[in-house]
């Protein structure tokens, strides 16, 4: 582990100020970024404390909650505003990690960890997401955890974020230090630039995300399937949003975790719904529509069939369909 | 009398306290730190190691590479560092030394190793053609040919299961200072007289002048029974450095050069009469080897031992790959008796004879490979009462018949067997002259409760309370004892610590009756009664405290024997609940009843939570528990406890231990025997026997995940 210099600021500007030299990085939680640091995937000259910043509060004001990027995700997870409004978030956050850990994670830094990737994660392994060029292990080694969605052929490696893909199933906006940044926009495919995972640009911080309250988000749930019960990354997981009218889909809104190598919108498979009764045809032409582009590789392609089957299952709960 | 009580632990406080040290913790004056840099191939060699950058680190002392490593050799492992050739990936190619642990580890990040790589052969598919029988490794009774000729109905089927690692939450550590040529280590040993044997043999000094400790273990379970090459390493660094030099291992580290459990690939054939009546058993597993040994761990134990059948037949093949050589790891029977016990559902379902009467049917008094009459058996007793605690009699079973909401509800059994290791042990038990009570083993408590068991063992041999006796373990400077190993620590060491106890409580007794100072003077020492920390006539008329006895003597009075006991195998049988969620082929193990026969129970609480243990590595290894190996570079891909699955408290429902609780009368160990491996052997089968029955879907691949249900 290398040597790096530790500041802690007391404001948001200092705070940017110092993450602007080269190799640093922004620390809250620590639960994700100190493991990384100690297992060599990554190392940092510069690391610049932000507990001390006033950023934790959740607020809810003028039909929209605004969550501080330092709001632990216990805290989060417990909000009666979110709880009541946003109840995908909450279940989400609650299906992450430990209770440990949550009490200790800030929902900032949550968006931002790193993918589980064995070969990432290994200092001893190849990783274009690590060194660009370097070569991906995982297209043709072990990938039963790997993405069947917006992969390349430089990286197929899954985000690992349940957070991330219930606020983008909510419409959330990122805050930064400097703008607005609509959620669905924020990470990005690896395409050639599997390093690249967020517009973020070098010492952004963020500060937090604004959320609106809508009839939507309010009717929303979170389904998770993995390995073991707690304590574990989605193998597949489905982050589903519904508007009714009646017996029809007024607005849906469906994002995908587990399956793809950023937190998964798919507009087709809303199209699919919006507008139109839900009924077990209508959920399984979104199934479909949903994993059309999916490519699949030696051990992965059972998530092809298993986020179908988790789509069915969460619409048939969250829309009261037999 | 406090054996079979549900005693607490002694050393529980110090546990949570942080008083228990454990060797990681040890730090001495002027120590150094190593830290070991792992090759990236797994055959080939090493062409060159460039140590220019991490010589430049500050406070690096020394780099060592194959071309300036201290020379050692090994008789029990492949010694790394002694030349270029890469067996394994992970295999130890450089070693730095620094003043802190940061210092090594940053330096060990910048040692540039160029290699000759190889192509690997990582799995047991890679070689199908190269599989053979090592010697020694088939047995054969009676006629299995025969018997299978002479069967109304055949099973015949392929099991297997994947690598797995030990993980015990304490990482192996070794701390190794020397004093001329006296070396003394603090080592997470399983053992600290059997490492301390093979430092004396790996430096060429008197074991006299060797002295291990290992007083705490959090964990071993199998993996820290040897002396790995890296403690070696370490001892000789401290010695050509001649500084103290400690070495932590990281979790990561721990996936190559500690061992782990051989995948594995397994066929069984039983043959039958139509009432269920075994006439053939033949089982044949082919397990992975390393390319510098043919030492195999799994062992086909079950099949050779557990049911009446007068026609066996095991053979164990093995195949040589470029991984680790793998080792005993906790219940190294159970990858051979998960076949055993799910083709025995599997024929209990082609006979329409319920899971429990066919084991019944096939129950033994007698070892069917030697014929010899098993001292003690009381597996009838545990179908029966781990069936009665389940409402086994309720089941319906035809697959699939219980729904409830969405899920498929699936009840499974199966037999757990595991036999037990009984090593001549010695211990010392003294009795100070204020009346405590010092008791001194160089055993181990691998976190399972021996502290405990023998505090309970000298406070009833003597009858003095509990906290009047204090007792040490893990230092080879006490009398030798057993490895804590193959479930035998207790097994082993217990007869010696009550025979020394015994002895003592004799001595103190004859002190008090050959004293006209005692009141007790006179009377017959063999009516004494001891209880509470008194000793009393007979009729309790009397009675002198030991504490007044031993102030009048002035002086200690002190006992060491030695006791031999024979090995064991302790049955039981358990059963399972699962729910089967159809639409995502979730599985969740909802109810669990096991029940045993491990001869006497020393404590019920400990041995309780060994049952619980033992049930919860079990639905690990059921359901999600694997090393994940890339095929092309023989490289462990989840070398972590976050993508190397084991079950958490969410996995684990209410476990229900029953034990039988009869003393094996040929025990030394005051009737007990090794239990710590058998509840686990059978809950993969029991678990897979389950889901079976939830939903008709037979999975012979361990793990059971959820992929595999679709």
């Amino acid at each position: 582990m290398k040597n790096f210099t530790y500041a802690a600021p007391r404001n948001v500007a200092d705070a940017v100020r110092l993450a602007g030299q080269p190799d640093a990085r922004f620390i809250a939680g620590g639960t994700d970024l100190l493991n990384l640091m100690k297992d060599g995937a990554q190392s940092h000259g510069a690391i610049i404390d932000i507990n001390g910043l006033a950023l934790g509060d959740i607020v809810q004001r003028n039909g929209v909650i605004r969550i501080g990027a330092l709001a632990r995700m216990s805290d989060v997870a417990a909000h009666p505003a979110v709880r009541r409004s946003l109840p995908v978030v909450s279940e989400a956050l609650l299906n992450s990690a430990s209770p440990q850990i949550r009490n200790m994670a800030a929902v900032g830094g949550n968006v931002l960890q790193r993918t589980r990737c064995g070969y990432f994660r290994d200092s001893g392994t190849t990783c274009n997401k690590k060194a660009p060029g370097s070569g991906c292990p995982a297209l043709e080694g072990e990938n039963r955890g790997h993405a069947v969605l917006g992969g390349s052929d430089h990286c197929i490696a899954v985000h690992p974020s349940d957070l991330a893909v219930a606020l983008l199933a909510v419409d959330a906006v990122v805050l930064t230090d400097r703008r607005r940044i609509p959620f669905a926009d924020f990470h990005v495919v690896p395409g050639t630039t599997p390093d690249q995972e967020t517009v973020l640009g070098h010492g952004e911080l963020i500060t937090g995300f604004e959320i609106p309250v809508t009839p939507l988000a309010a009717r929303s749930r979170y389904l998770k399937l993995r390995d073991r019960a707690t304590f574990e990354f989605a193998v597949v997981a489905v982050a589903a949003a519904l508007n009714m009218r009646g017996n029809t889909v007024r607005d849906v809104r469906l994002t995908f975790g587990g399956v793809a190598t950023k937190p998964w919108r798919s507009p087709e498979a809303e199209d699919a719904l919006r507008g139109k009764p839900l009924t077990t045809t209508t959920i399984t032409e979104a199934g479909r529509a949903l994993v059309r582009g999916a490519v699949t590789r030696d051990h992965n392609a059972f998530k092809v069939d298993l986020v179908q089957r988790a789509l069915d299952g969460l619409l048939r709960d969250l829309g009261g369909v037999r | 009398m406090t054996v079979g009580q549900p005693v607490e632990r002694v050393d529980g406080r110090a546990k949570v306290t942080g008083d228990a040290r454990y060797a990681a913790d040890r730090t001495l004056p002027g120590m150094l730190y190593s830290y070991l840099v792992m090759g990236t191939i797994a055959r080939g060699r090493v062409t060159s190691v460039d140590t220019a950058a991490a010589r430049a680190v500050p406070g690096v002392v020394e780099v060592f590479t194959h071309e300036n490593a201290p020379r050692l050799t090994s008789d029990q492992h492949f010694m790394p560092l002694q030349g270029t050739q890469i067996h394994y990936n992970g295999q130890i190619v450089a070693i730095t030394v620094a003043t802190t642990p940061e210092q090594a580890q940053e330096a060990a990040e910048l040692v540039r190793v160029t290699y000759a790589p190889e192509t690997p052969k990582a799995v047991i598919a890679d070689a199908l053609t190269e599989v053979y029988l090592p010697a020694n490794q088939e047995v054969i009774v009676g006629d299995p040919t025969a018997g299978l000729a002479a069967a109304e109905v055949t099973v015949t089927q392929n099991y297997s299961s994947p690598p797995h690692h030990h993980n015990p939450i304490e990482p192996h550590a070794t701390v190794a200072q020397w004093d001329g040529d006296h070396l003394t280590v603090h080592e997470t040993s399983q053992g600290v007289v059997n490492a301390q044997r093979t430092f004396a043999s790996a430096f060429a000094i008197p074991q006299t002048n060797v002295r291990v400790l290992a007083p705490y273990l959090g964990g071993g379970f199998g993996g820290k029974s040897p002396v790995w090459p890296h403690s070696l390493l370490n001892a000789a660094i401290a010695r050509q450095l001649g500084r103290p030099a400690k070495m932590v291992l990281t979790r990561a580290q721990m996936y190559s050069i500690v061992s782990h459990r051989a995948e594995f690939r397994q066929q069984v054939t039983l043959g039958a009469k139509r009432d269920g009546t075994l006439t053939a058993l033949v089982h044949l597993s082919t397990q992975q080897l390393s390319r510098t040994s043919e030492n195999m761990y799994s062992h086909s134990i079950s099949s050779r031992m557990l049911y009446a059948c007068p026609n066996i037949h095991t053979r164990q093949q093995g195949v040589r790959l470029d991984v680790p050589t793998s080792r005993f790891m906790r219940s190294p029977q159970m990858a051979s008796h998960f076949g055993l016990e799910t083709a025995l559902d599997e024929l209990s379902y082609q006979l329409g004879i319920d899971p429990v009467e066919l084991r019944r049917r096939n129950y033994t008094d007698v070892n069917p490979t030697t014929g010899e009459r098993f001292s003690s058996r009381f597996l009838l007793d545990c179908y029966k009462l781990g069936a009665d605690a389940f409402g086994w009699s309720r089941r319906n079973p035809k697959p699939g018949s219980t729904r409830d909401g969405h899920e498929f509800v699936g009840w499974g059994m199966a037999t757990e067997a595991h036999d037990h290791n009984a090593n001549p042990s010695s211990a010392m038990v003294r009795m100070a002259a204020d009346g405590t009570v010092l008791s001194q083993t160089a055993t181990q408590d691998i976190g399972t409760g021996t502290y405990t068991v023998f505090t309970q063992v000298v406070a009833d041999a003597l009858g003095v309370p509990l906290n009047q006796v204090k007792v040490e373990l893990g230092d080879t400077n006490f009398p030798p004892a057993a490895l804590s190993a193959g479930s035998g620590t207790i097994a082993s060491v217990t007869g010696a610590v009550n025979a020394a106890a015994l002895a003592v409580r004799t001595a103190v007794v004859q002190l008090a009756v050959s004293n006209p100072a005692s009141p007790l003077h006179g009377l017959p020492a063999e009516q004494i009664i001891t209880q509470h920390g008194y000793l009393f006539s007979p009729d309790r008329s009397r009675r002198e405290s030991y504490r007044a006895v031993m102030a009048r003597h002035g002086a200690p009075v002190q006992n060491t024997s030695s006791m031999t006991n024979a090995r064991g195998y302790s049955t039981g049988a358990v059963f399972v609940e699962v729910r089967v969620d159809p639409r995502y082929g979730r599985v969740r193990v909802t109810r669990g009843v096991g029940a045993y026969d491990a001869g006497r129970v020393m404590n019920h609480k400990t041995a309780g939570s060994q049952v619980i243990g033992g049930f919860t590595w079990g639905i690990g290894n059921a359901l999600m528990e694997h090393t994940v190996l890339d095929r092309r570079t023989a490289r462990v891909v989840n070398p972590n406890l976050s993508t190397y699955l084991l079950a958490v408290n969410a996995d684990v429902p209410d476990i229900q231990a029953i034990f039988v609780n009869k003393p094996d009368p040929v025990s030394t160990a005051l009737g007990a025997r090794g239990f710590g491996e058998t509840p686990i052997t059978g809950v993969p089968a029991a678990i897979g026997n389950a889901i079976f029955h939830a939903t008709g879907r037979r999975i012979r691949d361990l793990p059971f995940t959820q992929d595999k249900l679709l």
